[in-house]
């Protein structure tokens, strides 16, 4: 197989895997197609297409906040029938709790725990719904679906790990331009999703650091994670929580990043179920007795810690629930004695984010979950006859166009939800009918948003206006489109028939309610397409994407096989075929490559993705072990003793071998046990947790004298190449300067007061010099790496090592081994010192543990030979895999160290902190990847003590190619095969907790592949050329 | 060339020491060995692998220790140079050795390391040596080039050889199959280091013990084959 072909190949079928990667995240992860701006006056008036937003804006945006009420009421014709909303938000109540689940009353200690809200429901006081909220059921996406009515994608979820304000158009953003004051007692989810909003809040925060829970029943201490709102929840040891034992769970990770921001030895955080509320409750008097506030937030927190505790049959649930009704019944007879003053009659909304499983737990979508409530009380107040609308199932997101109609603001924008009707049903027919134009309005604009070319004039039905019921209905049929707009136009031709008709005075009954089940079809129709819109999976698209990078991943497989088997080096490689080579593998290769099958397999295990990086390393020091048997192999063979001072130079040789993999073995299992990692055990201890209690300055001393040892490594390592040429020297002094630049960084900023000015200044002056030494490295060296002539060496095969191309001379392969080496040496000093700078201080153990593991397995390839260049590669690559989990990383998007981030950034910026964050996360794969220059350079050696006559074609596949293709192709394999897995999951309980995290991961991991696999082909070509140009001046010049 | 035909008369002194009978009838013994330990630990003690892995351990390996290293020190390669007492005392000597060269691997491999876990690794490691490394000491003594052809090559020649690697490397490679559990989340006892290392060490020792019997049955009839 010719170079070209092979390249054309790789290319080809990266590109290809980029293009069905692309896709499938793009299926199925849609991104919601968010409308940006806000709703304004204009949304009261119909405009197909909108030419004058920018008109409406601007008046709006200059309008003060009374003004702008009132133009709203009269633009609209509505008089809000309420001029005070308490907005009490019950995190983790499901609806099932208050409401019954079928037709069947709540359970009877439920019942009998919440007395008021029962009497409420059943005089027909209160409407309660149960409404469905949509997955992930976690705090924060669904506090933001019930404001803004919106539905937001898997992703919105992964990437607001650092919550941000609230940027969509929302209800209370809306109510804070019509003057409202807001006040807000509980989760602090909502200060930092609407920074500003609030004139007074008192936020709790979800967990307490260091405090102290006693169960009441229980003689144990409990301690219990954090249940923090943008983790994706996950928890699995309720059971033995619940046994009296004692551990740290779920959420693992956010323990980990925890400590790593605030630098604190982990902290332990506890969850109580009593004083989260009281510190609700303490204001809610007070609050209820001003008359200042517009807007009353009450976010309660007890009862979902309860369920992650205890679960739904928890003995605390009860108490918590009559607790729940204890501030319901005073809410409510609060807001009946100041109905009679006049500030307007209150509404009060009782919701829940979300429910909960039988252990409750909650972030999946099974319905235990997304069973929240939404129960309205004061709609009506004559205690009217009936009682059983309770049942009734809505949406989530039907709470926030509601709510807005009923306080007489503008819908949000992406609204998807539809009206409660009868949260309407107080006002007349006309006003219930405009209700139901405006919210059909929004819901059409934000359809349009999706389907840019609809235009409902040019369907034939509108020209055919008339009075007549029979000629405007049309029977709806036809692609999507089509039919939404069909429906639509039904319901409008019908409001203005109807309207018309209330004109002349001969309205029916009839010809309303026809109205209004029109409305009602089109909203229903139009909702539940555009929350498919973003819940539902384009099955082309993923079908696409999976079979393109399916085809990549068997086209570099299949290119794998054919290299390795055709390119056995050695006098009889033409003699074997596939077969024969086949059976020449070992144990070890054999091994290598199951290791893949293996972890293929162990995906699609939710506990093994969580507890992914005991396989790797299980995996790891396994094939170790089988190389330290190889090595023994050969040692002093039985019948050699007579002769073995002959052998001894050979002997030595597999000493060497053998001390290499014990190092690697010692080494690995160092590593293995630096960081617990995973989900289930990260409680037991581990080297990290130990050297963080025993407090702050072993952690610094440590850091210190692994950036030393990671000096003397790359000293030592660059003498081995030969330490009186002048350009080993220069190439030292540089490393010399850099880490003691890096050191004495180290040394005066700990990581406590790493916010200073200086200190980032100081980053900032480490990255250049560490970019400028690299890029200068990889441009210059291959210009001063003294060229190789065949006279000035009296070895006698040096003339047969210069690489040829078609009979001619382009250079020589000791000189490329020679600026392979030193380029690649540089980039590992670089990349590992950049490392000590920005990972945590824990973490520089074993980044130069990461190290010694490189140079050693060098050192042991060094002596391998040439036979299986492409399992060494592979094994490197599984060795990078091992160290990315060894430097604490999970499968989970808590332990992504977001501190280390912002490292010597001055300002706020996404995009760098990104880069940081990535670099940060995938040091160990990087460093391995970039150490293949090194193993290139190391093969090369191989290969002039080999081999007489060197092929350029041959060598470049043989050395080259491997490196490149062996990670690319592992990649791909595990990429398509957990692209596989996911779309199996996707109705899997933990497909947003762990598949999902895991395939971002997977994603990134592919980046970092391609990122590196340039890196070192560039490098290499950009060496070859110079050189090969360098070596023809000398000869034209000679 | 006197050493070449030394060992070649060794080798059908071995050959004809071991039939297909006796092999099967030596793993029966190691292998109800291991029963009966296992049902005394049962019902004389009523404790067993999960409740007390350590005493368990150290039950079944001193019971399987004892068993292997008496039978198989009868098979000496050289009894010439070696008497039956002394191959049973370098059966003995090699058992802590081949525990700690079994710890080792198991600590490289993951095994955890503390003073609590310290008598489980113990046991369990000597245990496993009394698989692997006492009877390979009986028979072979300290001779490099058996030990080196038998667990670094894997290339057994002869029915005793098969005998001793493949229970040995059954022993072994169960064992590291064993250890895919213990990470999952299912919160089972038996998820401990090492009780389900031991199971699948266990496990895996018996499997080898059939597939050796057999290797041996079919060496047997190979070997008339070609007489014929």
């Amino acid at each position: 197989m010719k170079l070209s072909i092979i390249i054309t190949v790789i290319i080809s079928a990266v590109i290809l895997q980029i293009i069905g990667l692309s896709l499938f995240i793009f299926g199925f992860f849609p991104v919601k197609p968010a409308l940006s701006g806000v709703s304004g006056p204009e949304s009261f008036y119909f405009d197909d297409g909108g030419g004058s937003d920018s008109v409406a804006n601007h008046t709006r945006a200059s309008m003060p906040p009374h003004l702008l009420k009132s133009l709203y009421q009269e633009l609209s014709g509505i008089h809000p029938s309420f001029e005070r909303l308490i907005l009490m938000v019950i995190d983790g109540l499901p609806a099932e709790f208050v409401l019954g689940k079928d037709g069947q009353p709540p359970r009877e200690d439920f019942r009998e725990a919440m007395p008021y809200t029962q009497a409420l429901l059943s005089n027909g006081m209160a409407t309660g719904y149960h409404a469905k909220a949509a997955p992930p059921t976690v705090t924060m996406p669904r506090l933001k679906a019930m404001v803004s009515g919106a539905i937001g994608g898997f992703l919105d979820v992964a990437f607001n790990f650092n919550t941000q304000a609230m940027l969509d158009d929302n209800l209370l953003d809306q109510f804070f331009r019509i003057g409202w004051k807001m006040v807000m007692l509980g989760d602090e989810t909502w200060l930092k999703l609407f920074p500003g909003l609030f004139t007074r809040h008192d936020g709790v925060s979800s967990f307490y650091v260091g405090q102290l829970c006693v169960f009441p029943d229980q003689y144990s201490l409990i301690f219990v994670c954090l249940f923090h709102p943008f983790c994706i929840p996950r928890l699995s040891h309720t059971q033995t929580l619940r046994a009296g034992a004692w551990g740290i769970f779920s959420c693992e990770g956010f323990l980990v990043q925890l400590s790593s921001s605030i630098q604190v030895p982990f902290s332990i955080q506890v969850k109580d179920t009593v004083q989260v509320d009281q510190n609700v409750s303490r204001h809610l008097e007070n609050e209820l007795n001003r008359d200042d506030w517009n807007l009353l937030i009450l976010h309660y927190l007890g009862l979902d810690h309860v369920g992650h505790i205890g679960g739904r049959n928890s003995i605390l649930m009860a108490p918590k629930l009559k607790e729940m009704d204890e501030v319901v019944k005073m809410i409510h007879l609060s807001t009946i004695q100041t109905r009679d003053n006049d500030q307007g009659k209150t509404l009060l909304v009782v919701v829940s984010d979300h429910g909960m499983t039988e252990n409750g737990n909650h972030g999946g979508s099974s319905y235990e979950e997304t069973d929240s409530l939404a129960l309205f009380v004061g709609l009506k107040n004559d205690l009217s006859d009936y009682a059983a609308s309770s049942c009734n199932s809505i949406y989530q997101v039907d709470i926030a166009p509601s709510l807005a109609l009923l306080f007489g603001v503008p819908i949000p924008k992406n609204n998807v939800g539809v009206l409660i009707s009868e949260a309407f049903d107080l006002l007349t027919d006309d006003k219930q009918l405009r209700v139901l134009e405006l919210n059909s309005w929004q819901l059409l604009r934000l359809i349009q948003a999706q389907l840019p070319g609809l235009s409902c004039r040019n369907l034939p039905s509108h020209d055919g206006f008339t009075d007549g019921l029979a000629s405007t209905t049309v029977e709806c049929s036809g692609s999507m489109e089509k039919m939404l707009c069909c429906l639509y136009m039904n319901a409008i031709n019908l409001h203005r028939s109807w309207k018309s008709k209330s004109l002349s005075r001969s309205k029916s009954r009839d010809d309303y309610s026809c109205t209004v089940a029109a409305y009602h079809q089109f909203l229903k129709t139009a909702s539940e397409w555009l929350s498919r819109r973003v819940t539902d999976k384009p099955v082309g698209l993923l079908a696409f994407g999976i079979v393109a990078m399916a085809i990549s991943s068997l086209t570099l497989l299949g290119l794998m096989i054919c290299m390795s088997t055709e390119d056995q080096p050695g006098e009889n490689q033409r003699l074997c075929n596939s077969i024969t080579g086949l059976h020449k593998w070992s144990v070890n290769e054999i091994f290598l490559l199951s290791v893949m099958l293996i972890l293929v397999m162990s995906m699609a295990s939710s506990s093994m993705v969580e507890e992914e990086q005991y396989i790797w390393h299980f995996v790891l020091s396994t094939s170790h072990v089988l190389f330290l048997r190889k090595a023994v192999q050969p040692l002093a063979p039985g019948s050699a003793k007579s002769f073995f001072k002959l052998m001894k130079g050979q002997t030595e040789r597999l000493d060497f071998r053998i001390s290499s993999i014990i190092l690697l073995l010692i080494s690995g299992r160092i590593l293995r046990s630096w960081h617990q990692g995973g989900v289930n055990w990260t409680y037991l201890p581990d080297i990290s947790k130990w050297l963080e209690q025993a407090g702050v300055n072993h952690v610094r001393s440590i850091q210190l004298a692994s950036g030393l040892l990671v000096i003397s490594l790359s000293i030592f390592a660059l003498f081995l190449f030969g330490s009186r040429r002048k350009i080993t020297q220069l190439v030292g002094f540089c490393f010399l300067i850099c880490g003691f630049l890096v050191l004495w960084h180290l040394y005066h900023n700990n990581a406590f007061v790493s916010a200073s000015c200086d200190a980032a200044i100081q980053a900032q002056i480490i990255y250049a010099i560490l970019g400028i030494a690299t890029i200068g490295f990889f441009v210059a060296l291959p210009w001063f790496i003294p060229l190789w002539f065949p006279g000035t060496c009296s070895k006698p095969n040096v003339k047969s090592t210069l690489v040829t191309f078609d009979g001619q001379c382009i250079f020589s392969l000791v000189e490329f081994r020679d600026s392979s080496y030193l380029i690649g040496l540089a980039y590992i000093i670089c990349w590992c010192l950049l490392q000590l700078l920005l990972q945590q201080p824990i973490n520089s153990m074993p980044i130069l543990l990461l190290l010694v593991q490189i140079l050693s397995s060098m050192l042991y390839f060094s002596c391998s030979g040439l036979q299986h260049i492409e399992v060494e590669v592979a094994l490197l690559y599984y060795m990078g895999m091992a160290g990315h989990f060894a430097l604490g990383n999970s499968n989970t998007l808590a332990t992504i160290d977001v501190a280390g981030a912002f490292i010597g950034l001055s300002s706020h910026s996404m995009f760098l902190s990104g880069i940081l964050m990535f670099i940060i996360t995938y040091a160990s794969p990087m460093l391995f990847l970039l150490s293949m220059l090194m193993y290139i350079s190391v093969k090369c050696t191989s290969y002039l003590a080999n081999h007489q006559n060197v092929d350029s074609g041959h060598l470049a596949k043989m050395i080259l190619g491997f490196p490149c293709l062996v990670p690319v192709g592992l990649n791909s394999i595990l990429l398509t095969s957990y692209t596989v897995v996911l779309l199996l999951m996707r109705n899997h309980l933990f497909v947003w907790s762990v598949f999902s995290p895991k395939y971002l991961y997977v994603c990134a991991t592919t980046v970092c592949i391609y990122v590196g696999v340039f890196v070192v082909a560039a490098t290499e070509i950009y060496t070859c050329w110079v050189l090969a140009l360098r070596r023809k001046k000398q000869i034209s010049i000679r | 060339m006197a050493d070449q035909s030394k060992r070649e008369k060794e080798k059908e002194n071995l050959s004809k020491s071991i039939s297909a009978p006796q092999a099967f009838l030596i793993h029966l013994i190691s292998g109800l060995g291991l029963a009966i330990s296992l049902w005394v630990a049962h019902n004389f003690y009523s404790i067993n692998l999960v409740s007390h892995p350590s005493i368990t351990l150290r039950l079944i390996w001193i019971v399987e220790s004892a068993i292997v290293i008496l039978i198989y020190s009868r098979f000496r390669i050289d009894p010439q140079q070696c008497s039956y007492l002394k191959a049973v005392v370098r059966g003995i000597l090699a058992l802590p050795v081949g525990a700690l060269v079994n710890a080792l691997g198991a600590i490289a491999l993951g095994a955890p390391v503390g003073i609590q876990y310290l008598p489980k690794t113990i046991n369990w490691s000597l245990l496993m040596s009394s698989f692997t490394v006492a009877p390979a000491a009986s028979v072979f003594g300290s001779s490099w080039t058996y030990w080196q052809r038998i667990f670094a090559q894997t290339k057994p020649n002869e029915p005793l050889e098969y005998m001793i690697c493949i229970p040995a490397h059954g022993a072994v490679i169960g064992g590291w199959f064993g250890a895919w559990p213990m990470p999952l989340d299912w919160e089972r006892p038996w998820q401990e280091w090492p009780i389900c290392v031991t199971y699948g060490a266990m496990t895996g020792y018996l499997v080898g013990m059939l597939a050796s019997s057999g290797f041996v049955l079919a060496n047997g009839r190979r070997q008339r084959l070609k007489e014929d």
